[in-house]
């Protein structure tokens, strides 16, 4: 019998990757749920359900809550706009921003990455852990507060007729988050200002490109995501025309989903294998 | 995991399912177990599933709304409605509580709108009704159990049918004779035409509403210059819910999603013309502002609001037309009749 063979039941077999990323993910939900940075997302949130009420008591008066050249847009239509202009456009890519850079690069600056590492547990399981930790946090604030403005805003009687949009937008932010959560993932696993490199790239190139012609909004994933929500959001009205003139060019669903999903695998694929390989030099 | 994040977990999953559940419930459940909209009228099941038109009134609720009540304030005198109860036997506002319309297509009669026929459930004299229509040349018929009386009308026979305790038919014999196969021989009826029966789901829950193939509607009540004018549409509904005003939405079907979008450019330029003739019209404005466009992919939809106003205003100014109307008819003409007293004087 080998020397190894006689070793092996005295020492505790490391944890898989899956269970590493769990327990990671069960130590990062709490502290992420309540840090200051859920205080800012929950002050986010709140903006559009006010919104939605003053909406709703402005309605209840009769008085259309928007108009786009003189026609009365329906909640249906309102709710539309919102989800666009507030929640896919921003209130998305600053989750993904702030969050996702923050996942490793936190515990660089708050000098506790040394506590995670030594942990017998692959890195990559950190980042998947913190990463998951992230998306449970994120989906449940946004999808409630999506939620709640839908039936605000919505009449009772529209509702069977576009519970669809709901699903389909509630499946379109879930998406948003996963592709932009991962991509600035490894933004913080990789570079060393991450936030800033984020917010550039979140409200400096995309928006730059989105508005440019030729082939550069491919390189974006707001092309992607936009790309989607046409099939969402109502085409009737006047608002609708002026934003889908934004994006010239719409992807097919397929295409989105194909180039977010690749978005979302090759960012956390990249971002466990720089955690694995980098050499995390804390600053005295 | 900390209680506290076992209890915000708690509370954001509780608002999504509960959230989730309502929309599934309000699209689908309520819709169908009747509990939102009303349901739909037993009676289709009378209707064959090549249906092209179906159209329903809640007569009882028109009746007794505000709406009606200052309309019949409006009325110069109750002659037409005795008129009518003399010759048919039925007081509509006391005696029928819902109609519901329908025409399908039929090999014996070619026409766009098809076999028209009429179901009105209420609370009916049955023998006097049979009495009048026999005063009118109807000859009784027994079809399967059922009591029609035909009056050979021209250019097709018309029946009156009492098919059930509180349900009258009326229409073509055929129509009604068809109708009564449907139901009996429990036939593909309406409620199994998935395209029409998914409208009337968006459509029902108003005192009114009315479900059709665009063609059908079309065929003789469009000139074929304007109704060529028009991008294609496959169906159209309508419902509108009576109080004091009307509130009603009009919807249409397009063929595809570039015909909905031509559609709704031509609603928008018909929405500022009545925009520009409402002008500094108050009552109208109310009207024309509650004009809203809407409607996704294929689907263009129009609501409106008739305010309460607007209609005592209409009310008014029909008064007032009637009563410039009166004199002409007693021999005292306005403007150019007044001149031909003048003319043998002078």
């Amino acid at each position: 019998m080998s020397d190894a063979a006689i070793a092996s039941p005295l020492e505790p077999r490391a944890p898989s990757f899956a269970t590493s990323a769990v327990r990671v993910y069960e130590l990062s939900l709490g502290e992420m749920l309540w840090s200051r940075r859920t205080i800012f997302m929950a002050l986010v949130m709140m903006a559009p359900v006010i919104l939605a009420l003053v909406s709703r008591i402005v309605q209840s008066f009769g008085v259309a809550p928007l108009r786009v050249e003189g026609v009365r847009i329906g909640g249906t239509g309102i709710f539309g706009a919102i989800v666009w202009l507030l929640f896919i456009r921003f209130t998305i890519p600053v989750l993904g921003v702030f969050y996702g850079t923050s996942l490793i690069a936190d515990e660089v600056d708050d000098k506790t990455v040394t506590y995670l590492f030594t942990r017998p547990v692959q890195r990559g399981a950190v980042l998947m852990g913190k990463y998951l930790a992230y998306l449970v946090c994120t989906i449940l604030v946004v999808l409630p507060s999506i939620m709640v403005v839908y039936f605000l805003i919505v009449p009772f009687a529209e509702i069977g007729t576009s519970f669809r949009l709901l699903l389909m937008d509630l499946g379109i932010m879930a998406l948003g988050l996963a592709a932009y959560g991962a991509l600035f993932a490894l933004v913080g696993t990789v570079l060393k200002r991450p936030l800033v490199v984020g917010l550039v790239f979140a409200f400096g190139w995309e928006q730059l490109a989105m508005l440019m012609p030729g082939y550069l909004h491919r390189f974006t994933l707001a092309f992607y995501l936009q790309g989607l929500v046409p099939h969402a959001m109502p085409s009737g009205g006047g608002v609708t025309s002026i934003l889908q003139a934004v994006v010239s060019e719409t992807p097919t669903v397929s295409t989105c989903l194909i180039w977010l999903a690749v978005a979302i695998i090759a960012s956390l694929f990249l971002g466990a294998r720089a955690i694995e390989r980098r050499e995390y030099v804390l600053e005295q | 995991m900390k209680n506290r994040t076992r209890l915000f977990l708690v509370v954001a999953i509780g608002v999504l399912v509960l959230g989730l559940g309502t929309g599934l419930l309000a699209s689908y459940g309520l819709t169908n177990i009747g509990l939102l909209g009303g349901g739909t009228p037993d009676d289709l099941t009378y209707i064959p599933a090549q249906a092209h038109m179906v159209a329903f009134a809640n007569v009882h609720d028109l009746a007794t709304s505000e709406l009606r009540q200052k309309m019949r304030g409006f009325e110069p005198n109750a002659d037409a409605r005795n008129q009518f109860e003399k010759e048919t036997g039925v007081d509509i506002e006391r005696d029928v509580d819902q109609v519901l319309v329908a025409g399908w297509p039929s090999d014996a009669n070619s026409t766009p709108e098809g076999q028209p026929l009429l179901l009105a459930r209420g609370r009916f004299d049955t023998v006097h009704i049979e009495g009048i229509a026999r005063e009118h040349g109807g000859q009784v018929e027994d079809y399967k159990g059922k009591r029609l009386v035909i009056i050979d009308g021209q250019p097709q026979k018309i029946a009156i049918g009492f098919i059930e305790p509180g349900l009258i038919a009326a229409g073509t014999s055929m129509a009604i004779h068809q109708a009564i196969d449907t139901k009996e021989s429990n036939a593909a009826s309406v409620t199994s035409n998935a395209e029409v029966m998914n409208l009337i789901q968006e459509a029902q829950g108003g005192t009114t509403w009315a479900v059709a193939r665009f063609d059908s509607l079309t065929a003789r009540s469009l000139p074929p210059q304007l109704a060529q004018q028009l991008p294609p549409i496959n169906w159209f509904s309508a419902s509108g819910y009576v109080d004091g005003g009307i509130r009603g939405t009009i919807r249409a079907e397009a063929k595809d999603e570039k015909s909905a979008q031509d559609l709704r450019e031509v609603v928008r330029g018909f929405m500022a013309l009545a925009r520009l003739q409402a002008g500094d019209k108050a009552q109208f404005s109310d009207l024309v502002n509650s004009l809203e466009l809407g409607g996704q992919g294929k689907t263009v939809s129009l609501e409106f609001s008739v305010p309460a106003n607007l209609i005592d205003t209409l009310g008014a100014l029909s008064a007032q037309h009637r009563r410039s109307q009166e004199p002409n008819r007693n021999g005292t003409p306005d403007q150019p009749a007044r001149q031909v007293p003048s003319t043998p004087g002078a």
